[in-house]
């Protein structure tokens, strides 16, 4: 059966307060359209996790619809510098900033995927971290006795994850590098994939190079060519650098709500915003 | 700072790729070209068996073209011939296997401490940071902790950070004016580069400069410059400057 909708009916499965994980890693392969599509519709109050992230995280503080963001590491790199809507709603307390260790995201999603409420993580040691942060705890080890810090498991309400293939069924192949996508979808309780192509899903069964992630797992699938744009997806398109640049610029929501707008009908085409 | 035909970027490069020993598993993360290009230029100087071990994945890249916006994109894993992502790279810290790791942060302390999360309150704090990414477990993990960081001020090199993210294996931090060492819990001068000064560390750095003797960090070598132009031709490795 076919799991194909609209980039507008996917967004709608993703409700306010929501825990929102996000595939991709800083400026590579992150669902850019769908996330344009949540703040489109006003969505509020999403909890946001991602071992590292930028434009997307940026763009949802931006549009006023996060509440909280866990993450190692929030910023675009070194040429497109800090994630400036990001870092005002954290510092005017509009948004929790959850900081962890990129790992301790990685050990706390390894707990949802495993079934347990906690993950014990060996490197957080000596930190602030660890007192700040009520997902954090130091408990002994009730086999040696010594000391050891555990994180809360994260079980995302949702997660979305732009990849290069999916078949109509949702079987989801990734090119390049997987990142922390593919833990994502089996720490989640619901995944949604945006695709560059939907392709046959004999695709699949005729070759050996199978999906990285099957489609039992997968409620939707959206076509979405340039969906991750303007951030990069692996053998379709580098960053567009008018694109970073331009969203950088804008200087109030009203003037995101125009940007959005320009890009719309792009998005709702599957065009992912570019012509 | 004086005048000098040595870039203060080549010196820190070559200083930090001098760093690595040959087949040492070798870490660099994202924002983090200065890391990247040494390691490379490590392998094609001293270095040639170090594992370059990054967030792609991708082991020991061969790499066609650097980008000058990331250190984390698929290009690093595209001329590579093996998979090894980010969460292999921290379980293997975590079991005592990752020699080096390239890290940085906005404050440090005279005891080693490093701050990449917030300066002021955590839960509303006056400046939130990028975050720590890696630090807070592979600088207590790593065998060595490499930090780099391309400000050196009384505001970067404090008595006592904001914020502990993180403390542990720092063995090395390199400045654009000197380098530092952890020596018995406390960080003390290594070598001054030789377009800067004992007096000039000093002035910019806000706890007391201890050193053993006054030695200056080695000059970028012909062969290493060399090498540095064939492998980033694009000068990223300037991009913080």
């Amino acid at each position: 059966m076919s799991k194909v909708i609209s980039l507008q009916e996917a967004a709608q499965l993703i409700h306010d307060g929501d825990i929102l994980g996000l595939g991709g890693n800083v400026l590579h392969r992150a669902p850019m359209a769908l996330v344009r599509e949540l703040v489109r519709q006003n969505k509020k109050d999403l909890k946001l996790v991602k071992t590292a992230g930028a434009m997307d995280v940026d763009m949802l503080c931006f549009g006023g619809c996060v509440s909280s963001v866990d993450a190692g590491f929030i910023s675009y790199e070194s040429e497109f510098s800090l994630a400036v809507h990001y870092r005002k709603a954290v510092e005017s307390g509009e948004i929790m900033g959850n900081e962890h260790a990129c790992y301790t995201v990685i050990s706390a999603l390894r707990a949802a995927s495993y079934g347990v409420g906690f993950m014990p993580v060996k490197g957080l040691v000596v930190s602030d971290l660890i007192g700040v942060n009520d997902y954090f705890l130091r408990i002994q080890n009730p086999f040696t006795n010594e000391m050891v810090t555990v994180v809360k498991a994260i079980c995302p309400d949702v997660a979305v994850i732009h990849v290069q293939e999916a078949d109509e069924e949702g079987n989801a192949r990734i090119t390049g590098p997987l990142f922390e996508d593919v833990l994502f979808s089996r720490a989640a309780r619901k995944v949604i994939l945006t695709a560059e192509k939907i392709v046959p899903g004999s695709l699949f069964s005729s070759g050996m190079k199978k999906a990285d992630i099957p489609n039992f797992l997968v409620e939707a699938v959206v076509r979405a060519p340039r969906g991750a744009a303007p951030c990069s997806c692996f053998g379709c398109y580098d960053i567009d650098r008018k694109g970073i640049i331009g969203f950088k610029a804008l200087k109030d929501r009203e003037a995101l709500g125009g940007h959005l707008l320009s890009l719309e009908y792009g998005d709702h085409k599957g065009y992912g915003g570019s012509l | 700072m004086m005048e000098s035909k040595n870039r203060v970027c080549d010196t820190m490069v070559c200083a930090m790729a001098r760093m690595i020993r040959d087949g040492d598993n070798v870490f660099h993360g994202v924002s983090s070209h200065m890391p990247m290009v040494a390691v490379l230029l490590a392998k094609a100087m001293h270095a040639p068996k170090a594992v370059h071990l990054n967030i792609p994945g991708g082991v020991d890249p061969v790499l066609r073209k650097l980008q000058k916006y990331t250190s984390a994109g698929p290009e690093l894993l595209e001329g590579s011939k093996s998979y090894f992502p980010l969460m292999e790279v921290f379980d293997l810290s975590m079991r005592g296997g990752l020699d080096v790791a390239f890290l940085s942060g906005v404050q440090f302390d005279v005891w080693g401490n490093v701050n990449a999360s917030v300066i002021g309150d955590y839960k509303k704090p006056k400046v939130r940071l990028p975050g720590g990414a890696g630090s807070a477990v592979l600088i207590p993990t790593a065998k060595r902790a490499i930090i780099w960081r391309t400000k050196h001020d009384q505001r970067t090199f404090v008595n006592q950070v904001d914020f502990i993210t993180t403390r542990g294996n720092v063995d090395k931090i390199v400045t654009p004016l000197c380098i530092f060492k952890m020596e018995n819990g406390e960080m003390v001068l290594d070598t001054i580069h030789e377009t800067s000064s004992l007096e000039e560390v000093r002035e910019n750095t806000g706890f007391p400069i201890k050193y053993s003797r006054i030695a200056y960090t080695p000059l970028p070598t012909k062969e290493e410059l060399s090498a540095l132009g064939r492998i980033d031709p694009g000068n990223y490795r300037n991009i913080e400057f």
